[in-house]
Parts: structure tokens; C-alpha cells; sequence
């Protein structure tokens, strides 16, 4: 009898999991990166509009997205991609993943993507400081990146992996566009020797490393909208960040991030009209607080919180060719110089 | 042909187990393995091979990659950086089975022969460390033993960046799956055989070394196989806690087939990495088959400590599990209670109750389906040295390699919720097989052989006599799957949508933008986490009412059936 | 009446059993002697049905039922660790057999407790296996055997775990229910004294080959 119940029981769990995964015969995939995120009524009102199913699939960090829509060239996984960024957008196109886009679906190709990613939003990789760690130190801010190899600044700076982490790549990347390449490795090495911590990614470094989550490190290779999320996010209502970016020239990316059509998938029109949607007005509205990115959309009213992240005036942006041509190169190097 | 000694020591040539329960056609080792291995096969060896195919095929299409130098087999090797990694990552894993080894079996010994109040709840919380999320349970070490961490402040010691944080959080994971085996090993020993042994004029302790240890071996050393493998190829924890310097081998694969599509090096890794724990793992399975003996159920009945070295034992015991795996969870715990009710509120809301449903659904899933392999690879490995060690395979194999090796042999499945299910459940079902395995190997095959001849049918001996005795064993095992299920350490890895959300997930994206309160909410949802997975176990173990059973005597201790221990 | 035709049976390479043939009537119980490792569990096992031998086959009132699985053969098999079921009470050890003939579970167990009391055990019905001593269990043992009306039994050294005092007790105990259930029964047994104690017949297994005793 016991086994009878157990059988059923086991049935009508199975069906019923089954019964809500029933795939809808339309429906559009957007391949998109562990840190995307929208307000649910937005999606639901694209679906409703375009009758069609939005089946979003999260694959990984930005770097491990890509390499997973090479991986599966052959049988894309995906219509649409939301996340490349103008660090693996030449990768991307040398590799033949993305389908270039109409002239009409863009109002202006932003210079940094070309022609196959419509950008959606940007940020920038930066420095980010604990207020209460760096008073206790009793010293001021380090003002350049050399001071950073300072003793006096000995274990201060904690960066996720640019071979895991596409903030800690950009913020390499960063480094070797101001410096130059061997200023910049020479740089790294000195880190290396004055205490730099390096770990996987960035919710490693930011809630295990950083002095703000009990860290032994002040300083944290973050985003400048991070100080913003802070305050969001806070527990009591604050009118003061915790944190502040730390803009120091060459430890500035600034970071564009586009949606574009995977070569290969289908349901073209409904994903054309998917990548005007992310680029409209309510969605450019959202991600401010959804995804912590600034929107590209000129005139989008900023959010009330936006003003704890003000935007850094200088800032690295190398060109995709250098990007792509080099990147794998410097990873390596970095590796070597750093880690090994 | 299964053999016994009877009483003259000769031998006595019985039918083998297999033989009496199952029919000739189905016996062959082959035919009840056929689901297990397919599962095998599909989900992870073919991923595998597909992987390495595409590496030294060099298949896929690189732009723009730095020009590999000259990759050999035996690259691993001759290059420093990964030789150090390589020997790191075994030390690291040797250095731990020693320290569980060391801290189990007395703690073992204590739960398994005193009887006190809390007995039973320490077995059970004993697995709550296996449901913890890797980052989770990264941050209770660190608030304990981090550079401001409560425990490292008091004692006046800078941990950070040495190996030892590494090595207490393997403990904190592993040390139960040492103790669990341990008490359950115990409960086997045959009382008469250590009254005989002590009547012959040995020790307590010689009576130890030269009954009990004995009996015990297999399953201590099969729970110390499976330490040694999770710490070698274990991922998450060795990074975080130790920082680049102190990482295994896994991290190097995964930034390797991850983020530089480097297959071919990373295949080779990968290679290696499975050739030595497939090494471990085979000599496991020769000395458990070896050392597999029937015995006859006369439980060592446990009583109340009596005396001062007893109760300091018991104490010490406590005392013991509770800083290794106790003060993490406490940690997270006490994090999430100091969170207030706002966020455990808004913690409650459809988002989460969405995702405490996906946990709910997915791991019984994952459980029942683990649950089935688990039976049938049990049954096939009874007299199969290479079956045994298959049911490491899981275990052996990088979770990386077959991720991607997923991709790429079956792009059309990927981010189908069948295959995430068959993936946890080949993932979880080693638990259940490897118990079930030790269970069947204890069992005195007169017992099914008097069921045939009672008139039972091989599958009615199947249900009557083989599943009830086997009952305790099926259980742990499924406590340790459901745990595996629940816990997920894989879980970003694969493609996944996000109304598959579950509870690790959650978490995880909590902890991917910052504020106090979004850590305040992943301490809030690993509480719940860890709150079901200890629902799941008290179900799943929940002891059977003795209503039938004797009393000895009311003084002493409570005669409990080694079979149906709590 | 029991029938073994030229059974052969060898483990591994070495030869086990040689052309085998034995013939056990109603009632009558046989003594099978030999030393350790001769074979004898061996020829035990295959006249349960346990096992396949390598030539031969084994008849009962005349049928040949060598094809024939263990359950429904209905021979008896006692063994000398008595092989009773840990996770069942006495009284639900009894009542094995009976539930496996389709009785219903209250039935069989009322049938189990008259059996009991036919023993003396009555008293144990609830209790667990290992609570009894090694007679009373062995008893049980026979008693979860009878229950089923067996054609045949099939005795392991049944004895051989029980002390000298016991013994004696047991046999005739023994001998008393297979005289009043009219089996044929096989004794395996390596002490002569008892074989001539309980037995009218006894065979000798000696490399392989039975030679009639007395």
C-alpha cells in the first residue's frame, strides 16, 4: 500500500513539474548574463504585446556567454544576446556569432559596438573605497595608480581574475590603455609584490575581501554605480554612501554593453523588435536600479538614487580591434606576472 | 559463487546474493546496470569525450587566441605553475582525509556507543553542512575566522592568506560524511564477536583494533575515498578560502574551457585529474569488494556514559563538531536572525516562494530519479570491482568538462529542464548507490536464501526481505542525495532560466550586486535552505516505531536493531 | 519421496559432486556425513532449488522439477545460523511462509501463534529475533519451516551452533515433527552421532561420490 502511495505521489509530482515547462511553440530565446535583470511587469508587457514567450537563458559571466554562443555555433542556443560588451564584442565577431543588424533598427551605431550590437547601457569599472576602512588607516587616498604600489598601501587592493571576470579584465584592460603594455605588466608586478589580492569574481571580492562585508581590504575593483546599489540596498535609510568610487587615471572602463542577433537563430522580426525594446524608454528606465548600468538612451530621466554614482569624466575605452586582437594575449601575460 | 566459512573454518560454497535474487537472464551484471550506465554514459563521459574530441580536434573556432604552446599529455607536468597546482591539490585533499580520519572516528565512536539526549538531532544537523552554498558557507567561515572575524579576533590570529582557512573549510563540509559512515560502520559490529574477543582476554582497545576496526574499514574508507575526492576536485571553496595561491586544479580547467576556450589544455587537465581519482577510486572498490563480509545483526547496544572520561568524551565530542561544523552555520544563522523581520518579510514574497518551490520540486525529482539509479547500480555492483568504482564516476569527473562537453554534444537540450534533473540526479546518486552497495554486501544471503524456500518469488524476497533490511541503508544514502540536490555547488554552471530559480541561485544573485541588505537577504535564504534540507532529513530518516520491540531490561539501554538505527 | 538422478556439479575447475544419486521416502530421514568442504550445503543447495547443478536432476513423486525456482519446490531449508528475519517479530517470522501462500495477513498470523504455542514460545510472539536464545531460535527456525507444510525439509547442520545438552533435546523434538508431518528429510550433518541419533539412513559424501554408511 505504502508503495502504491509512493508511485502516485511520485507521478503526480512529475506531471505536475512537467505540466508548467510545456514550451510554447512560439517563443523567443535571449541569451543573456547571470547579471541581467528586469522588472517582471516590463518583460510580461513585451510578451503580451508581440504574443510571443520570452524564454531568457542565463548563461554565466559575460565572457562565459560568449563562449558558450561559440561553443554551440552550429545549433545556436539563443535568438538574441543581451550582454556583449566592447571588450568581447570583436571576439564576437571574429568568431561569426552575431548577425549584423539593418541600418533602420539603429539610430546611431554606437562607435565603440559597430554594426551588429544596438548599445543598450554603459558603465564603468572603477575603484571602490570603504569610507570607514580608509578613515580608521588614518591615510589619505592614494591619488595615482603608482601610489597604489606604495608600501604605505601595502594589501589594499583586492580584483577578481581577469581570466574569470570580465570586471577584472576590464579593469586590466584599463590599465594597459593608459600605461602602455609594459608600463602596465611592470605596474602589475608591483602589485604583485605589494599585497594585491586576486580572486574569482566580483561577488568574491566584494563580500568576502572588501572592508565594507568585514574584508581585510579597503579597496575593491568595483563599479561606480556600486556606492548607489549601496545606499539601495542599505538596511536602514542612509542619505551617505558606505563606499565612494575611487577615479584614478588608468582605473577607469568604461564599458558598453549592446543586444544584438545570434547568427543562425529565428524568429527575426519579434527579435528586431525585442532589441528596440531594450533600447525604449521604460526598460532604459529600469535597469538603472535592475542592473546598476547607466542608460544609453540620451535624455532618460536618471534615477533618484543615481546620484550617490556620479559618472567618472575620464576614462579608459580602447578599441575593439586592439581588444580583440590582443586581449587572450595580455590575460595570459597577466597571469604569468601575477599569478604564477 | 558466494562463499562462507562455517564452523570448522572450511568453506562453504552458498549461491551468491545476486544469484538468489534475481533470475539468470537479469543477473548479468550488464543488464541491471543498463540504466545507470546510460545515464553514465550520456551525461557525463560523452560530454567528456566530446570535449577532449573538440580540444585536440581543434574543432572550434578560436579568434583571436594567444598561439598555445607546444601542449603535450605530460604538460601538466613539466610546467611549474600546474605541477604545483596539481600536488597542491592532492596534498590538500591527503592532509584533510588525515585530519577527518583523525577527528571521525572518535567522534564516530562516541555517537555510536553512548546513548544521550540530542543524539539523534546531532546525526541529523551533522548533514546540514552539505546543503550550504559554497559562497555561503565561505562567508560563515570568514565572519568566524576572516581578518575581523569573531574568532580570529579573540584568539589574536591573522589567518588570512594560509592554507588553514582552506583546510577547516573542507573539514567543515567533509567531517560529516566521515562521522555518518563511522556511527553507521559501528552499529555493524558484531557484539558477540567483541564479547568473544574480550573474553579471550583482550583490551577494550586490542578488542577494538582487532574486531571492530576491522569491520568497520570498508565503510570508513569509503567515506574517506569520497573526502578525498570532493577536496582534490573540489571548485568554489579552495578558491575562495584560499585565495589563488591555494586553489585546485578544478579552478584551472574551469578558466581554461570557460573563459579561454582553451579545450585542448583543458582537456588534458581534465584527463589527468581523472586518471588519478579513477586510480583512488579503483583501489577502493578492490578493497571494499575484498574486505565484504556478511555479518550477523547483533548490534553493540549503546548505553549511558558512566563516568567522568565518558561524559568528557561526550562532551569533547560535542564540542568537536560543534566549532568545525557547527559555528559556520551558526554564523549564517545568527547573520540572518540579526537581519530583522523586514527582510525576513520581503524575503517571503513570490520571488522566493517561486524559488522555494523550484527547490522543493526539482530536488524530489532529482531524488527519486537518484534514488532508482542508486538501487540498480547497487545491484550491479555486487560482484563487479569496476562497477564499484564506476559509482565514483560522478565524483571523479570535472563538473566543468561536463558542462560544456553538454554544449556541445547536445546544444538543442541545453536549458531543458529534463536534462538539469538528470544531471543532479547523476550527480546525487552515488550517495545512494554506495550505501545501498555497502547494505547489500552486509547482508547474510541465508536470510533470502530461507525467503525463497518460505515460498517467496525473487521479487516478493526483493520487497519482503532485502528492501526492509536494507531500509537504513536506502535512507542515509537518500538523505546524502537529497542533500547533494538541495545544495547544488554546480548549479551556475549549467544554463539555467530564471523561472527555474531556486533557492541557490537566489542566493547567488543576491550576492551579485552589493548593499548590507542583499547580503542580509542570501544569509536570510540560506536559513531556509538549510531549514529544508533539515525537513527532508527528519522525513527521510524518520525512525520506524518500534512497537513490537523488546526491552532488555528497563536499566539498561534500549535494544535497538542495528537495521532500523535511528 | 525425494529423488537425485546423477546430479554433478563442480566449483570452479575443481570437481564437487560425481554422478550423484539418492533417493529420500516419505518420512524418512536420511543422514548426508562427510567432511568440511565436501560438497554437501552444495547438494543441499541444489536440492532447494538455490542452485543449477552441472548435469542431472532432482525428482519428487515422480516429476522432474530440476526447472523448478526455490518458492514453489516447497522444501523446507534450515540452516545452523538459523537465518531468521531481523526486521520481523517472532510471531511475523512464523507467518512468513503463510503470507507468501496468498493468506491474509490476520490469518496467518493466528495460524503463527497456535504454531507458537504447539512450541512453547507462545510468549515470544512480539519479541525480536535475537532477544531468544540460540535453541528457541532454532526452534522458531523449525517451526516457520512446518508451518508451510513442506514436501520436503532440508537440514543445514542444524545443531551444530547449540550446546551438547540442547542437542539432545532438539532431536527428538525434531524427530517428533517430522514424524508426525509424514517429510522426507535430508540431514547434513558431520557428526556421526547425531546422524545415527536421528537418522534411519546415512550416505557419506567422499570425494564427490556417496557411499551408503548404514
Amino acid at each position: 500500500m505504502n508503495r502504491r502511495l509512493f508511485t502516485l505521489a511520485a507521478a503526480a509530482l512529475a506531471a505536475l513539474s512537467w505540466s508548467t515547462e510545456v514550451l510554447a511553440a512560439d517563443e523567443l530565446r535571449v541569451m543573456v548574463h547571470s547579471s541581467f535583470s528586469l522588472p517582471q511587469p516590463l518583460l510580461a508587457q513585451f510578451e503580451k504585446q508581440n504574443g510571443i514567450r520570452l524564454a531568457i537563458i542565463k548563461g554565466g559571466d559575460a565572457g562565459e556567454m560568449l563562449n558558450k554562443l561559440i561553443l554551440t555555433q552550429a545549433q545556436p542556443i539563443a535568438d538574441v544576446v543581451f550582454g556583449i560588451d566592447n571588450t568581447l564584442v570583436g571576439k564576437a565577431l571574429a568568431a561569426g556569432v552575431l548577425e549584423p543588424m539593418l541600418p533602420q533598427t539603429q539610430d546611431a551605431p554606437d562607435a565603440n559596438l559597430g554594426a551588429a550590437l544596438a548599445a543598450v547601457d554603459y558603465g564603468f569599472v572603477t575603484l571602490n573605497y570603504d569610507k570607514a576602512a580608509v578613515a580608521k588607516s588614518g591615510m589619505d587616498l592614494p591619488k595615482t595608480l603608482q601610489d597604489l604600489t606604495l608600501p604605505a598601501y601595502k594589501n589594499w587592493l583586492v580584483t577578481p581574475n581577469p581570466a574569470t571576470s570580465s570586471t577584472g579584465y576590464s579593469f586590466m584592460l584599463a590599465t594597459i590603455s593608459a600605461m602602455g603594455e609594459e608600463p602596465a605588466f611592470a605596474w602589475w608586478a608591483k602589485m604583485r609584490g605589494n599585497g594585491l589580492k586576486v580572486v574569482k569574481g566580483w561577488s568574491e571580492a566584494y563580500y568576502t575581501d572588501f572592508a565594507r562585508n568585514k574584508g581585510a581590504y579597503p579597496l575593491v575593483v568595483s563599479y561606480a554605480t556600486s556606492p548607489a546599489a549601496e545606499v539601495f540596498y542599505s538596511k536602514e535609510k542612509t542619505h551617505e554612501s558606505p563606499t565612494a568610487s575611487l577615479n584614478l587615471k588608468g582605473g577607469v572602463f568604461r564599458q558598453v554593453e549592446g543586444v544584438g542577433l545570434v547568427k543562425g537563430g529565428g524568429q527575426r522580426a519579434t527579435a528586431l523588435k525585442f532589441v528596440d525594446f531594450m533600447r525604449s524608454t521604460p526598460v532604459q528606465e529600469a535597469l538603472q536600479t535592475a542592473m546598476w548600468m547607466y542608460p544609453m538612451r540620451a535624455k532618460t530621466t536618471r534615477a533618484e538614487v543615481m546620484r550617490y554614482a556620479a559618472e567618472p569624466t575620464e576614462f579608459e575605452a580602447p578599441t575593439a580591434q586592439v581588444v580583440a586582437g590582443k586581449g587572450a594575449q595580455w590575460v595570459a601575460r597577466w597571469t604569468k606576472v601575477v599569478l604564477k | 559463487m558466494g562463499s562462507t566459512l562455517d564452523q570448522s573454518g572450511a568453506q562453504v560454497t552458498w549461491p551468491s546474493m545476486s544469484s538468489v535474487v534475481l533470475p539468470g537472464w537479469l543477473r548479468r551484471s550488464v543488464w541491471l546496470g543498463l540504466l545507470p550506465a546510460t545515464a553514465l554514459l550520456v551525461l557525463l563521459i560523452a560530454p567528456l569525450g566530446r570535449l577532449v574530441l573538440a580540444g585536440w580536434a581543434g574543432d572550434v573556432n578560436l579568434p583571436g587566441a594567444a598561439t598555445a604552446t607546444a601542449w603535450s599529455f605530460w604538460s601538466p607536468w613539466q610546467d611549474d605553475y600546474l605541477r604545483w597546482r596539481v600536488l597542491w591539490s592532492l596534498a590538500q585533499a591527503g592532509i584533510t582525509c588525515v585530519l577527518a580520519f583523525a577527528l571521525g572516528l572518535p567522534l564516530a565512536w562516541v555517537l555510536a556507543r553512548f546513548e544521550f539526549a540530542g543524539r539523534t538531532l546531532v546525526l541529523r544537523l551533522l548533514m546540514l553542512p552539505f546543503v550550504v552554498p559554497t559562497l555561503v558557507a565561505a562567508l560563515g567561515v570568514l565572519a568566524l575566522w576572516g581578518p575581523h572575524g569573531v574568532l580570529s579576533g579573540w584568539l589574536g590570529i591573522n589567518l588570512q592568506n594560509t592554507p588553514w582557512l582552506l583546510l577547516y573549510g573542507n573539514l567543515f563540509f567533509n567531517l560529516c560524511l566521515v562521522v555518518r559512515a563511522g556511527v553507521d560502520a559501528l552499529s555493524q559490529v558484531n557484539a558477540r564477536q567483541v564479547a568473544a574477543a574480550r573474553s579471550l582476554g583482550a583490551t577494550p582497545w586490542r578488542a577494538f583494533w582487532r574486531v571492530e576496526w576491522p569491520s568497520i574499514a570498508p565503510w570508513l574508507m569509503s567515506s574517506l575515498c569520497l573526502v578525498f575526492l570532493y577536496c582534490f576536485a573540489g571548485f568554489g571553496l579552495a578558491l575562495v578560502l584560499g585565495g589563488q595561491r591555494y586553489a585546485t586544479v578544478d579552478v584551472e580547467i574551469y578558466t581554461l574551457v570557460a573563459h579561454e576556450l582553451q579545450l585542448g589544455q583543458a582537456s588534458v587537465l581534465a584527463l589527468w585529474m581523472l586518471l588519478l581519482t579513477g586510480a583512488v577510486a579503483l583501489v577502493y572498490a578492490v578493497l571494499e569488494k575484498r574486505l565484504a563480509a556478511p555479518s550477523r545483526v547483533e548490534p553493540v547496544e549503546r548505553h549511558t556514559p558512566q563516568g567522568v572520561t565518558q561524559w568528557l568524551a561526550v562532551l569533547a565530542a560535542f564540542g568537536v563538531l560543534f566549532v568545525i561544523c557547527g559555528l559556520p552555520i551558526l554564523a549564517i544563522v545568527w547573520r540572518a536572525l540579526d537581519a530583522g523581520w523586514g527582510t525576513w518579510a520581503t524575503v517571503l514574497n513570490t520571488e522566493s516562494r517561486a524559488a522555494l518551490w523550484n527547490t522543493l520540486r526539482f530536488s524530489a525529482l532529482a531524488l527519486l530519479l537518484a534514488t532508482l539509479l542508486g538501487v540498480l547500480h547497487a545491484l550491479a555492483a555486487q560482484r563487479s570491482v569496476l562497477w564499484r568504482a564506476a559509482a565514483f564516476l560522478p565524483f571523479v569527473v570535472s563538473p566543468v568538462t561536463v558542462a560544456f562537453g553538454l554544449l556541445l554534444l547536445y546544444p538543442g537540450w541545453t536549458a531543458s529542464l529534463p536534462l538539469l534533473l538528470a544531471a543532479y540526479a547523476v550527480l546525487a546518486y552515488p550517495f545512494v548507490a554506495k550505501s545501498l552497495a555497502a547494505g547489500l554486501d552486509s547482508l547474510p544471503p541465508h536470510l533470502l536464501h530461507a525467503a525463497r524456500t518460505l515460498g517467496a518469488s525473487l521479487q516478493r524476497t526483493f520487497w519482503r526481505v532485502t528492501l526492509p533490511l536494507l531500509r537504513p541503508a536506502l535512507r542515509r544514502g537518500m538523505a546524502f542525495a537529497a542533500a547533494t540536490a538541495l545544495g547544488e555547488f554546480a548549479v551556475t554552471l549549467f544554463l539555467s532560466r530564471p523561472e527555474w530559480a531556486t533557492l541557490t541561485t537566489l542566493i547567488y544573485q543576491r550576492l551579485g550586486h552589493p548593499g548590507a541588505s542583499s547580503l542580509d537577504e542570501a544569509m536570510v535564504l540560506a536559513c531556509v535552505l538549510m531549514l529544508l534540507a533539515l525537513l527532508a532529513f527528519l522525513l527521510i530518516e524518520w525512525p520506524v516505531a518500534d512497537r513490537h520491540g523488546s526491552r532488555r531490561s528497563p536499566t539498561s539501554a534500549v535494544s535497538v536493531g542495528a537495521l532500523r538505527h535511528a | 519421496m525425494l529423488e537425485l538422478r546423477h546430479i554433478s556439479q563442480n566449483y570452479g575447475a575443481r570437481v564437487l559432486l560425481q554422478d550423484i544419486n539418492l533417493q529420500v521416502a516419505a518420512g524418512e530421514i536420511v543422514a548426508l556425513l562427510g567432511p568440511s568442504g565436501s560438497g554437501k550445503s552444495t547438494l543441499l543447495s541444489i536440492v532447494a532449488g538455490l542452485q543449477q547443478p552441472l548435469k542431472g536432476s532432482v525428482w519428487f513423486d515422480g516429476q522432474d522439477i530440476t526447472q523448478l525456482p526455490p518458492e514453489r519446490r516447497g522444501f523446507a531449508l534450515m540452516f545452523q545460523d538459523f537465518a531468521l528475519f531481523p526486521h520481523l517479530n517472532v510471531l511475523d517470522n512464523v507467518a512468513f511462509g503463510l503470507v507468501e501462500q496468498r493468506l491474509p495477513k490476520s490469518d496467518a498470523r493466528a495460524r503463527a501463534t497456535q504454531m507458537l504455542e504447539r512450541f512453547g514460545l507462545a510468549e515470544h510472539a512480539r519479541h525480536k529475533v535475537w532477544t531468544l536464545s540460540g535453541g528457541e531460535q532454532q526452534r522458531v527456525a523449525l517451526a516457520r519451516a512446518l508451518i508451510t507444510s513442506p514436501r520436503a525439509l532440508l537440514l543445514d547442520e542444524p545443531f551444530s551452533a547449540l550446546d551438547a545438552e540442547l542437542r539432545q533435546g532438539l532431536r527428538e523434538e525434531f524427530c517428533q515433527h517430522i514424524a508426525a508431518a509424514g517429510m522426507a528429510t535430508l540431514l547434513v550433518t558431520h557428526d556421526e552421532a547425531e546422524a545415527r541419533a536421528m537418522a534411519a539412513r546415512a550416505v557419506r559424501l567422499v570425494a564427490g561420490q556417496l557411499e551408503p554408511v548404514w
